[in-house]
């Protein structure tokens, strides 16, 4: 559907963005998943998605670097990104919100619930799943 | 010996200041020499300076015409740390020095030793001679009470030389165990980390399962990668474990006679559900049973680990190769990858216990870097090992070697 609210997420963990995205999936939301870096570049270009989960360890280009890259670029400046890491640490989350990230959070304190609650906050509301 | 210079010291020309280096006679070719620690020779020197203050109050207030340290820091070479010169004006050192017969006679009696316009004393550091204070004046008039004084001073000297070679010590090893502990705190930072990503994956199912967000068929799957999840994370904890007990020396292994071909099964049904389509395994079995003695369930592990590991940093995928073999002695096992390989400066840190490669190609692929020094450590409790051969961009073949259980097997 045209209007379908589209996340990226850029994570390389397999088993971690099939789970997320079983729940934005049932929550309505249309979903494209990106295992690298660049990859995550490319989709952010060609789909467009109306927000981004970004995390940090990526091979090849991690992610500050695709979101350096990503604020960079007017056709992507402006998408939402949320970046989803395991580290916690203060320093990581400072450079991610200075370069622009919106939230930080911390994978194994976040369920897939509140990642599509915050998805929803960020984009307003969506539409219905589809039957 | 060259002319114009006598014994010890250079014989003062008129005109010429005393003591300029290079101050001592120097034997050709010349003695090896190195460099002197900079702490070192600014203690000697404070000390020396009161040795010539001393010459001065007992030699009638004439100051020494020409004074100097010796500390013994290389072998046989005597190295000069501190000089005196004619006008009185002190010189820091290292300059080089002769072996002097006067010096061996004073380390070998151990005491001072006058000889004409020359007294020596020997310098002692923990109780062995590592020096000599030399003082040479005109006219050098050292009764027994001077030389006792003498000796004082050479005495003080050693002592600060011996505090310095303390406190240096004292400094590696303050270093070091603060190396340790810093590696010690990467190293929990990494392994809490690990667990991390399993633990979440965890918990976010068990709350979609909770929620009932599922859809029949995905729920089987969530269930699939909790057990899976779970199994990741009991490794990991174990592995830590495990090197926790061998860092207490309290691990013993539960030997059996066992043929290779059961382990290498053991580790290829752990390892076939990690194989994603891109990776390919090649096993050749060699021929006949290959028997060692071993802790069948520690040897899996090995296997799995150097198996895992040829996975991981294979990230293009490609075959991994596993070969079983023997010679007279020893049992062979080979896992080769074609993956991203280790670079030469890498392998003397891949199997220490910190040693977690780090660089750009490897920084997003899991693990704590545990699994290869356990393997090895393991292979070397078996009385075998492990080597690694490697080029980068070109993959790396790892080779674990055991004693064969019996000779004439």
């Amino acid at each position: 559907m045209e209007d379908d609210v589209r996340v990226l997420l850029i994570e390389d963990d397999v088993d971690a963005a099939e789970m997320y995205r079983l729940r934005l999936v049932a929550d309505g939301y249309r979903v494209v998943v990106a295992h690298d870096g660049v990859e995550g570049l490319r989709l952010a270009a060609d789909e467009a998605p109306d927000f981004i989960y970004l995390d940090l360890r990526l091979p090849g280009l991690d992610g500050f670097e695709v979101l350096e890259r990503l604020r960079g670029e007017a056709a992507t400046m402006h998408i939402p990104v949320i970046i989803l890491t395991n580290y916690g640490e203060p320093e990581l989350r400072e450079r991610g919100l200075k370069l622009g990230a919106l939230e930080f959070l911390v994978k194994a304190d976040t369920t897939p619930a509140q990642l599509s609650r915050t998805v929803e906050r960020t984009t307003g509301p969506r539409a219905q799943p589809s039957a | 010996m060259e002319s114009g210079r006598d014994g010890l010291f250079a014989t003062p020309q008129p005109g010429e200041p005393f003591g300029r280096p290079p101050l001592v006679v120097l034997p050709d070719p010349a003695p090896r020499f190195g460099s002197v620690d900079d702490d070192l020779r600014e203690g000697a020197f404070g000390f020396y300076e009161q040795a010539v203050e001393l010459v001065a109050r007992v030699n009638s207030a004439q100051r020494p015409t020409c004074a100097a340290v010796f500390l013994k820091l290389f072998d046989d070479v005597l190295t000069c740390v501190a000089a005196h010169d004619e006008a009185g004006i002190a010189l820091r050192g290292p300059y080089r020095v002769a072996e002097h017969p006067d010096f061996g006679r004073a380390v070998e009696s151990g005491n001072a030793f006058v000889g004409q316009a020359v007294a020596v004393a020997p310098v002692r550091a923990h109780g062995v001679v590592v020096g000599l204070l030399a003082v040479a004046t005109h006219g050098l008039e050292f009764g027994s009470e001077q030389s006792l004084q003498l000796v004082t001073i050479a005495n003080l000297i050693g002592f600060r030389v011996a505090l310095d070679a303390t406190f240096r010590e004292f400094q590696k090893e303050a270093e070091l165990s603060r190396r340790l502990e810093r590696l010690k705190s990467e190293f929990l930072n990494i392994a809490a980390h690990e667990l991390r990503s399993p633990l979440g994956i965890v918990r976010g199912y068990v709350s979609m399962l909770r929620e009932g967000t599922l859809a029949d068929g995905d729920r089987d799957a969530a269930l699939a990668r909790i057990g899976e999840k779970s199994e990741e994370m009991a490794h990991l904890i174990s592995e830590m474990l495990e090197t926790a007990r061998l860092e207490t020396l309290s691990l013993s292994l539960s030997l059996e006679p066992v043929d290779l071909h059961a382990i290498l099964e053991d580790a290829l049904n752990t390892v076939r559900p990690l194989l994603g389509i891109a990776h390919s395994l090649a096993v050749d079995r060699g021929r006949g049973a290959i028997s060692v003695v071993a802790d069948r369930a520690r040897l899996t592990t090995v296997l799995t680990n150097l198996i895992d590991n040829a996975i991981k940093y294979s990230p293009n995928g490609g075959e991994i190769e596993i070969r079983l073999d023997r010679d007279s002695r020893v049992a062979i096992i080979v896992v080769r990858d074609h993956g991203i390989g280790i670079g030469a400066e890498q392998i003397p840190m891949l199997f220490t216990r910190f040693g977690r490669l780090v660089t750009p190609e490897t920084s997003h692929i899991r693990g704590t870097g545990l699994g290869l020094y356990l393997a090895r450590e393991t292979a070397r409790l078996h009385g075998g090992d492990i080597v690694v051969a490697s080029e980068p961009g070109a993959g790396s073949t790892f080779t674990v070697t055991l004693p064969l259980a019996s000779v004439t097997g």
